[in-house]
């Protein structure tokens, strides 16, 4: 939670970067199959690699923030077409859920290893 | 060409050489029937009965499996680790002495098994692949290997994956690339590849991998071997190596049906460390493994089976098509009642699969911080000691993939991919539950193509992705697969396997194995070996 609060601050700035769309021809099927409006997607910022990479706590060399961010952008743009869905009324699942209410009785218990 | 359209039975074609498995003694020992049908092919059966009836040794089984083991492992490298021979045959030994002194047998007595190296063993490094968990030694046994152990296993060594459970070739390994028994210059698929291999290659009897996105099904298709994924609950998590907490399961790989189903009912349960586990009974369903000779001749009548069309479209294998339709006929002939199932949401498994997981991965490796456990890199601050750790023990996908999952849960970016994607999986898990109201299983390939060479999806993500198409709705909807050999397609020097998928309603693993088991029982395909150990195994 930390580090949305951080990230937050650091939104005041505006992005950095500004990436080419199609600098890379080889389009898979994916992309051919999908021909959904991406219109919806257009409003949220592109991935800023050096920022995400200061958030998750990975140094990235400038070689690798060039060698990824390219192919971050190719699948955060494939990732888009969850937007197009009409998933309204929908409730999200957090897991699968075949079992149903998995909490137990709020009652202490005393482990073996305990050292009271 | 081998066409599968023709009729289920195997067409001994020119390039193929398939040569029946007859038994695994050493030529000195006196061969053991198991070419009648009244005993169902599992090689833990067999194991278990020239045990009892002292036919063999456990120490000469453990010899020639490690024999093999060494053998072939200059060219497969699917162990990461593997246990010293005295160790092996130590146990072995034990085991040996339990049995002349006529104490009871656990199920599992006497076999031996590979273990991913994501599943925590405390007495072998476990290092999930990856650089940042290079030489740990876990202070406790998952829970599988606990009761893998107390059952009479004998742990072989821990096998080669994609570094934390992240890939479908095994080449994201930052140690070594597993080849496909198969053809060694491809894949044996992924993220359990080390553990698909070696059963394929007979270096161990079975082996445990782990499955968030198809990390069982997929390789196992890929080499030609069974490979089981579980309800997402029936087996616990506990000590295995977190990727994504939602979708992960511990699978098993076998030769036959039966070794996937025995060794499954053995690691299965309730694990109060598991708060995910579920409190279900688990059914005895080792006891419908018979033999061919007891099966009637419909032996499946009744049962409803569901071809999900959308799995037959664009981007699959022809060759594979045809291969599964082959079996769809098999199917048929046994007595169930097929008919095609649209599942209209099925491609948008995909997207969301992979935004669950980027996500979740993201969460679950902010615990590799070089502080808690693992390699540490000196950094003159405590921000630079976490950043220098990281970046020198991750490799580059697992770096992608937390960067992805990092900007997907980013505030103002948390509603447009993760929330949506948990709205997705509702919409899956919802289709699936209704298909499977209507059908008793339902049927797709375990990928849409066979193992493909080495280097060929490396650069590509997206190609590598698409490749899981057909399995990571299974594990959105958390429900039981199994994948079994159903013909080959030529490649390599004796063919490339295909793999059918067959999925169950939640917690109805029992079903599955049955229908497997028989489909298996009345197809020998499962008894082909790769070229790699044909000439070997003698009678």
């Amino acid at each position: 939670m930390a580090s949305r609060a951080a990230l937050l601050v650091l939104r005041a700035t505006p992005p950095l970067f500004s990436f080419k769309k199609d600098i890379f021809p080889n389009k898979t099927l994916i992309f051919k199959q999908n021909n959904r409006n991406y219109a919806a997607k257009s409003c949220l910022e592109p991935p800023d690699v050096q920022r995400l990479a200061e958030t998750a706590r990975i140094s990235l060399t400038p070689h690798e923030v060039e060698e990824f961010a390219p192919k971050i952008r190719q699948v955060i743009d494939w990732f888009g077409q969850l937007q197009a869905v009409d998933l309204q009324n929908v409730e999200p699942a957090i897991r699968a859920d075949n079992e149903g209410e998995t909490l137990r009785e709020d009652l202490p218990e005393i482990f073996e290893n305990s050292n009271v | 060409m081998l066409s599968s359209a023709q009729a289920p039975r195997l067409v001994r074609s020119p390039g193929l050489r398939l040569r029946p498995i007859k038994c695994l003694h050493t030529a000195q020992s006196s061969p053991l029937a198991t070419t009648t049908t009244t005993a169902p092919s599992s090689q833990i059966l067999t194991i278990r009965k020239s045990l009892l009836t002292q036919q063999t040794t456990a120490v000469d089984l453990a010899k020639s499996f490690l024999d093999r083991l060494r053998r072939t492992e200059p060219q497969l490298n699917s162990f990461l680790y593997v246990s010293p021979d005295d160790a092996v045959l130590k146990q072995a030994e034990e085991l040996d002495n339990k049995i002349k002194n006529n104490e009871k047998l656990g199920p599992l007595a006497g076999v031996l098994v590979g273990i991913k190296d994501n599943i925590c063993t405390s007495d072998m490094p476990s290092t999930a692949g990856s650089r940042i968990l290079e030489n740990y030694r876990p202070p406790f046994d998952a829970t599988a290997v606990r009761k893998l152990k107390e059952s009479g296993a004998i742990v072989v060594g821990k096998t080669n994956l994609d570094e934390f459970g992240m890939g479908s070739t095994t080449e994201g390994s930052a140690y070594q690339v597993t080849a496909n028994p198969w053809d060694l210059s491809r894949v044996p698929g992924g993220s359990s590849g080390g553990s698909a291999a070696a059963v394929s290659a007979r270096q161990c009897v079975v082996s445990l991998g782990s499955d968030t996105g198809g990390s069982v099904r997929q390789p196992a298709a890929f080499c030609g071997v069974v490979g089981l994924k579980p309800t997402y609950g029936r087996v616990s998590r506990y000590g295995l190596v977190a990727y994504a907490s939602s979708l992960d399961v511990i699978g098993c790989f076998g030769s036959s049906v039966a070794d996937a189903g025995i060794l499954l009912h053995t690691i299965s349960g309730y694990d109060k460390f598991d708060s995910t586990s579920s409190k279900r009974e688990v059914p005895d369903f080792t006891s419908q493994f018979v033999g061919k000779d007891y099966l009637e001749s419909k032996p499946l009548k009744g049962l409803r089976v569901g071809v999900i069309r959308e799995t037959f479209g664009d981007g699959v294998d022809p060759e594979v098509i045809s291969s599964v339709r082959g079996a769809v006929t098999h199917l048929e002939e046994l007595g169930c009642f097929v008919t095609e199932v649209s599942l209209p949401s099925f491609s948008l498994g995909l997207p969301a699969y992979y935004v669950l997981a980027s996500s979740e991965s993201s969460s679950n490796l902010s615990r590799y911080d070089g502080i808690r456990y693992g390699n540490q890199v000196l950094g003159d601050e405590l921000n630079s000691l976490y950043g220098y750790s990281r970046a020198q023990g991750f490799g580059s996908e697992v770096k992608m993939r937390i960067l992805m999952g990092t900007y997907a849960l980013s505030a103002g970016y948390y509603d447009a991919y993760y929330k949506r994607a948990q709205q997705v999986r509702t919409i899956i898990r919802d289709s699936f539950k209704s298909a499977l109201e209507k059908n008793d299983i339902l049927i797709s390939p375990a990928s849409p193509s066979v193992a493909y060479k080495i280097g060929e999806k490396k650069d590509d993500p997206l190609a590598m992705y698409a490749g899981d198409k057909m399995t990571v709705n299974v594990n959105l909807a958390g429900l039981p697969a199994l994948v079994l050999p159903c013909g080959f397609v030529e490649g390599g020097s004796a063919g490339l396997p295909v793999g059918f998928q067959m999925i169950g309603a939640a917690f109805d693993e029992e079903k599955l194995l049955k229908v497997g088991h028989i489909f298996e029982q009345t197809l020998q395909v499962s008894s082909a070996v790769p070229p790699l150990i044909a000439g070997e195994l003698t009678c």
